[in-house]
């Protein structure tokens, strides 16, 4: 097949895909849930009125209230911000460092190279879950451990994609030409690196932060998370479970936040087919 | 005579739009057929019609006559049981289309085996056969990587006949092989129809063409332009296209005094060796590069000619000698031209974007583009477009001008229209050598193609592997 049939594709098309638009929607409209609910309905998370226990929605509490009688969007709201600045600050800190040490091996090769991949395998080896709780053992901060310990496990996953893909752009004629032409680093990085790995960092992104907002869940279920009474999705699924039958509601409220978050990450990490 | 293949009004479209205006051929037994053009003429698509094979998206009109069978092109899916035991096609690139783990003779029996229906035993014995008909008796047994690149070519060759297919398509057999690896596959496919077999052959190769013989479709955008016997056609052509087609083969530029170096030396090079994968490649070669010159390296591929460019660039590492430039010259005076120019190019920005970076790097004077712009017959517009919507062409002269922006002294061009088609190769090969003697600059040219070399530099060193002489 010659370059005849080249020319009759069409131009790659650009932006993001309806999925992506549909997962951008959903996550502001989680996230304006977050950050909104206490400016529209200013309530304390954590301040009880056992008067109140598992009572129905009321102007205070729009979503009801939990077994203490503490309001339950109050709760969501705080749960919600708590995960997603966890999720976001570790994405963040891995993306930097996962990409900064990728481009470094593919660049250096050698032993700086084997070096940086040895310790990304061996830092896969332990189970993430794991390495959370170490690190929250170690840092007596628990948000602050959370994101510390998430950015260990994420990080990897960066690395290896940043390392492939940067190894393979490197070789490019094109790179060649422009030190030749008397660009630096910075230039290949931002030319010839960056447009091809910044849609693919945006999937390990999204998932990066679907893990960790499960991952926070999970532990908070298992009750060693996020210490009460700061409300957590995981834990506050865990306290009104023995509720469900009286307030089948409130049990819901924090799986559907999570799977929301959790959909509209997926479709974010969505790129479009090659 | 009754002809193995015809064709009649033969038509690809694409959404409304025609890709090959009807087109009319026939292919007789033992008469090699070649369809002649540039890239994006057309002529893969047509073959693909005659066959069924064309990419999704796009559809064909027209009668194929096929032995006694009549088939509509229109109608893909009755070409199918034709695949193999009728028609083969031998696949662009063909060392590649082979299974790296299995060995060559298996390949081959597969097809007998699996199309023809032979049993397993007879198949294998059919293979051999075939294989010591081609001078691969001894090496049915080793792996494609085991093999050379010719060898593998004539595995290839004897797997796509194996199903007894009596017409061959030989899509681009040649691209991007030297001219001795060039006359061993046309000694190939000719062998195949000699003995009354089909032959039909998609090349922009001029001389691939000539050897072939038989009859010649010369095709440009979608029509034929011309149509005969292939030693008339390029004899006495008829249409200009094909007169300027010719005109274009390297083989047929005229030749040009030699000018005798004049400039001051900006490059020197003692004693220079060099080695890839345990092979010498070139070793205690002595050489000066004066401004002005039109140097070229030529000789087979792998024999280290680009690496000799590279080296002298510094871009390649040495193994021994050393490499000196003329003092007080500014490192980015020294440049190399890509023998792929999209890729030469940052991918994701226009190329006006990329030559703003440069300029404003080197706060270069950006008014200098525009008559740049004129010197190369390229239209102001081309510089809002991505490297990938824009020809090789085009985008080769853009990387001359790229280039010229820093005002070099020493410019390496490796290969560098390997990729272009013959016309397109004859101006911007005649663009690179005028700049280089207007800037006073000194070229060295890499190619393969030993008659470019010779009718375009200066002066000509030719390796041939092991050894290298300046001549």
């Amino acid at each position: 097949m010659s370059l005849s049939d080249a020319t009759l594709t069409p131009p790659a098309a650009r932006g993001p895909t309806p999925a992506q638009w549909a997962g951008g929607a959903i996550l502001l409209l989680v996230l304006g849930f977050a950050w909104g609910a206490p400016l529209l309905v200013p309530a304390d998370p954590l301040r009880q009125d056992l008067m109140r226990g598992l009572a129905g929605p009321d102007a205070a509490a729009p979503l009801g209230y939990d077994h203490l009688g503490r309001s339950l969007m109050a709760r969501l709201a705080a749960a919600l911000r708590l995960s997603l600045s966890i999720a976001g600050v570790a994405v963040l800190l891995a993306g930097v460092l996962g990409t900064g040490l990728g481009v470094l091996a593919a660049w250096r090769g050698g032993w700086v190279d084997r070096a940086l991949v040895l310790l990304a395998d061996s830092v896969l080896a332990l189970p993430g879950l794991l390495m959370v709780l170490i690190i929250g053992v170690i840092i007596s901060n628990t948000p602050l451990a959370f994101a510390i310990g998430l950015t260990l496990v994420l990080w990897i996953e960066f690395f290896r994609l940043t390392r492939a893909t940067a190894a393979r752009l490197l070789a490019a004629p094109g790179v060649q030409a422009s030190r030749l032409l008397g660009f630096g680093p910075g230039y290949v990085f931002r030319r010839h690196l960056w447009p091809d790995l910044a849609p693919m960092l945006l999937t390990v992104a999204a998932f990066g932060a679907a893990t960790a907002i499960m991952l926070i869940a999970a532990l908070g279920f298992v009750s060693v998370g996020i210490r009460a009474p700061r409300p957590e999705l995981g834990q506050m699924m865990v306290e009104l479970l023995p509720y469900y039958r009286e307030a089948p509601m409130a049990l819901f409220l924090p799986v559907i936040a999570i799977f929301l978050t959790i959909l509209a990450l997926n479709l974010l990490a969505q790129g479009r087919r090659p | 005579m009754t002809p193995l293949l015809s064709a009649t009004d033969i038509v690809v479209q694409a959404a409304g739009q025609m890709l090959v205006h009807p087109a009319t051929l026939v292919l007789h037994p033992g008469r090699p057929l070649t369809i002649l053009g540039e890239t994006g003429s057309g002529k893969s698509l047509l073959a693909q019609a005659l066959i069924g094979t064309l990419p999704q998206g796009l559809t064909a009109r027209g009668r194929v006559t096929i032995g006694d069978r009549v088939l509509d092109a229109a109608d893909p899916a009755s070409f199918r049981p034709l695949w193999g035991r009728t028609l083969g096609v031998l696949p662009q690139e063909p060392w590649l289309s082979l299974d790296p783990l299995m060995p060559a003779r298996d390949q081959v029996a597969e097809g007998h085996a699996l199309v023809r229906g032979l049993s397993r035993v007879q198949a294998r014995t059919a293979a051999v056969r075939d294989l010591d008909g081609l001078g691969l008796g001894r090496a049915g047994g080793l792996r494609p990587d085991q093999l050379s690149g010719g060898m593998a070519q004539r595995a290839a060759f004897a797997a796509a006949r194996a199903g007894g297919a009596r017409i061959i398509i030989a899509d681009e057999p040649t691209k991007g092989l030297d001219a001795h690896r060039r006359d061993e596959i046309c000694a190939l496919l000719l062998k195949g129809a000699a003995d009354g077999g089909g032959l039909l052959t998609i090349t922009h190769d001029l001389a691939l063409a000539r050897a072939l013989g038989g009859d010649l479709m010369v095709v440009r955008q979608g029509r034929v332009v011309e149509q005969g016997p292939t030693a008339q056609v390029l004899a006495a052509p008829d249409s200009d296209y094909t007169r300027a087609l010719i005109a274009a083969d390297p083989a047929s530029w005229p030749r040009q005094a030699p000018r005798p170096a004049q400039g001051a030396p900006v490059l020197r090079a003692e004693v220079l060796s060099a080695a890839r994968g345990g092979r010498v490649l070139f070793r205690d070669l002595d050489l000066s590069v004066h401004l002005g010159e039109v140097l070229g390296i030529t000789g087979p591929s792998g024999c280290g000619k680009s690496t000799l460019g590279d080296t002298l660039l510094g871009l390649a590492w040495a193994e021994a000698g050393r490499v000196q430039r003329a003092q007080g010259i500014a490192p980015v005076r020294f440049q190399k031209l890509y023998q792929d120019p999209p890729s030469a190019f940052p991918r994701a920005v226009t190329l006006g974007r990329a030559l703003d970076d440069l300029v404003a790097l080197h706060r270069l004077d950006g008014a200098r583009i525009a008559p740049l712009l004129d010197r190369m017959r390229l239209s102001p517009g081309l510089l809002t477009r991505r490297p990938d919507a824009v020809s090789g062409g085009e985008l080769q002269r853009l990387a001359l001008l790229r280039v010229l922006l820093l005002d070099p002294v020493f410019l390496f061009a490796d290969e560098p229209t390997s990729r272009l088609d013959l016309i397109t190769q004859a101006q911007v090969t005649r663009l690179m050598i005028d700049i280089a003697h207007q800037a006073g600059m000194a070229l060295l040219i890499v190619s393969h193609d030993a008659h470019l070399i010779a009718r375009s530099c200066d002066r000509v060193i030719a390796l041939d592997g092991p050894l290298a002489q300046a001549a």
